[in-house]
């Protein structure tokens, strides 16, 4: 048996520059950080089974894997060159799909570290990194960027630099431990129950890259003034700062914001909140505000009532903690030789 | 005498000062990955080296959650490596020197695990081969080197040299020495924050709940 992880990212500044049609012409940068949320593949060598036995939110048995109908299972098991069945595969989240937190590229990254894993294989942080974007945009056609399969697959607080060569620069952020856990108390997480695929929206922001260029390039830019900010523990300049990305970000695509998303996102600012963001590529998923912690309490009533009345019966409160440690292999009976 | 104390504390100081900070703080990410998959940190040198090792590993498992000892929670597997003198002297005798290290390692080494490996010329061929054969597996090292960091500081991912002159190995000790006291305050402090934290606090209740 084997088992692999992800962790789940929160992206703060400079998403969508992380899209070929930008960081072709000007440097693309993110700055994110994991938390202490994941998703797990399991991999178990059944002897008696031929087949490939996928277990995910459906149970896939087949012969040949062409037959497989999950799309990332069936092309991860190819780009790592498995044939041959007698495996199950399960996965396993902490959190449900759709939230914006990545879990699509954590559950692509934690697949690829398994698979080569099982053949006995250590692979590094970049290179699995770099099979995830392969797997996601090369093959797979989706309209998303590079960064969440680095911020998963690196873990940490990290600022990515995507190059014009297709490289990515990775600077870690260094925040003390006591930094690090008055951002945390600064923050209020809170998942709306809305789930939309992101595609849609990044299908959109994607054509409009060349008419949206100087808004991507102060994105971009604007990560290290966040960086600074965050380093000095100035949480109100950076919920100012995520108040104004926020303002970019509804420029860029029709789809980012939603009746029920703009209402949820002011009551928040009405009870104090100094700024906040929608994760992940908008249109539902999680909203994030940075807020005094005293007002916490006040603004979680607030977004209760407010979804309530838009009858979101899935949204509530997440909490959590940055962490530190990407995609890893947590247990390996199955192929672990270190000679 | 006077002099002679004043010129080894100001050469100290000197080389204190010059410290790669980030190098240390990327040290301090290391352990903190380790810690949040239960992995081991596996900590070794020669000679004087292999007692700095040893002393951390005694503080380090205890110190950090010394006053918090009542509390049940996860602490922190430090290792010296090799554990038992059978396993130096058994490697030693039989296989070579070099392999005092990298020859236990190989059997318990999981990629979850990181390494502290001290040497201050950065050179002994022991310590090497134990960081390539972490390099090998992509488990992160954290080497202390003094001199001009020799091959340990190319190797190594936590880069941190005490640059000095070819055999100032006070200095490089003492320093050494200093740093690693500096990781066993920083979690200690990191998880004394933690705890207070966490008992003033009361759990957030899903809001619709």
């Amino acid at each position: 048996m084997l088992i692999s992880r992800a962790p789940l990212r929160i992206s703060f500044v400079g998403g969508g520059t992380d899209i070929k049609d930008f960081y072709s012409e000007y440097p693309g940068r993110v700055i994110s950080t994991t938390i202490d949320k994941y998703v797990y593949v399991v991999i178990n060598h059944a002897e008696f089974l031929n087949e490939f036995m996928l277990k995910y939110s459906q149970t896939e048995i087949v012969k040949n894997i062409d037959d497989i109908q999950h799309n990332r299972f069936r092309e991860a098991l190819k780009e790592v060159g498995i044939r041959s069945g007698g495996m199950e595969i399960a996965s396993f989240a902490d959190l449900p799909s759709k939230t914006g937190l990545g879990s699509s590229s954590s559950f692509s990254v934690a697949l690829i570290k398994a698979l080569y894993a099982n053949k006995g294989k250590k692979i590094s942080k970049e290179q699995v990194a770099r099979e995830a974007c392969k797997l996601e945009i090369d093959i797979l056609k989706e309209p998303i960027g590079k960064q969440d399969q680095y911020a998963v697959a690196y873990g940490g607080l990290n600022i990515f630099q995507f190059n014009k060569d297709d490289t990515v620069t990775v600077e870690p952020v260094f925040v003390d431990f006591k930094t690090q856990a008055d951002f945390e108390e600064h923050m209020l997480f809170f998942y709306t129950g809305i789930t939309r695929s992101a595609s849609s929206v990044l299908s959109e922001q994607k054509s409009k890259i060349k008419e949206n260029f100087e808004i991507y390039k102060k994105m971009s830019d604007s990560v290290y003034e966040f960086r600074d900010k965050l380093i000095a523990g100035d949480f109100k300049a950076l919920g100012e700062m995520l108040h104004h990305a926020w303002t970019w970000k509804k420029k860029l695509s029709s789809k980012m914001s939603g009746g029920e998303i703009d209402a949820l996102y002011e009551s928040a600012l009405r009870k104090g909140a100094w700024g906040g963001k929608v994760l992940g590529a908008g249109g539902g998923g999680c909203l994030l505000f940075l807020a005094p912690p005293k007002k916490h309490a006040a603004i979680r009533q607030e977004l209760s009532s407010v979804a309530e009345s838009f009858g979101l019966k899935d949204s509530r409160l997440i909490n959590f903690m940055l962490t530190n440690s990407g995609a890893d292999v947590l247990f390996n009976t199955a192929n672990n030789d270190h000679a | 005498m006077l002099n002679y104390i004043e010129n080894f504390t100001e050469e100290l100081s000197h080389h204190l000062a010059a410290l790669p900070k980030e190098e240390i703080s990327r040290a301090i990410n290391i352990i903190k990955s380790v810690y949040e998959r239960d992995g081991r940190i596996y900590v070794f040198g020669n000679g004087g080296s292999l007692a700095i090792a040893t002393h951390w590993v005694g503080d380090f498992n205890k110190t950090v959650f010394g006053n918090n000892l009542d509390r049940k929670m996860r602490r922190f597997q430090a290792v010296r490596l090799p554990s038992t003198e059978t396993e130096i002297t058994a490697w030693a005798n039989d296989i070579g020197f070099d392999m005092i290290f990298a020859g236990p390692l190989q059997n318990y080494l999981q990629e979850t695990d990181c390494l502290i490996a001290i040497s201050s010329s950065g050179n002994s061929s022991n310590v090497i081969k134990a960081v390539e054969l972490a390099n090998k597996n992509h488990v992160p090292v954290i080497g202390l080197s003094g001199f001009d960091g020799g091959k340990l500081n190319q190797l190594a991912d936590a880069k941190v040299v005490v640059k000095t002159g070819k055999g100032a190995y006070a200095m490089v000790e003492s320093i050494h020495h200093a740093i690693l006291h500096l990781l066993t305050s920083y979690f200690q402090d990191y998880f004394n924050d933690l705890i207070i934290r966490q008992d003033g606090k009361k759990p957030q209740k899903n809001s619709l709940s």
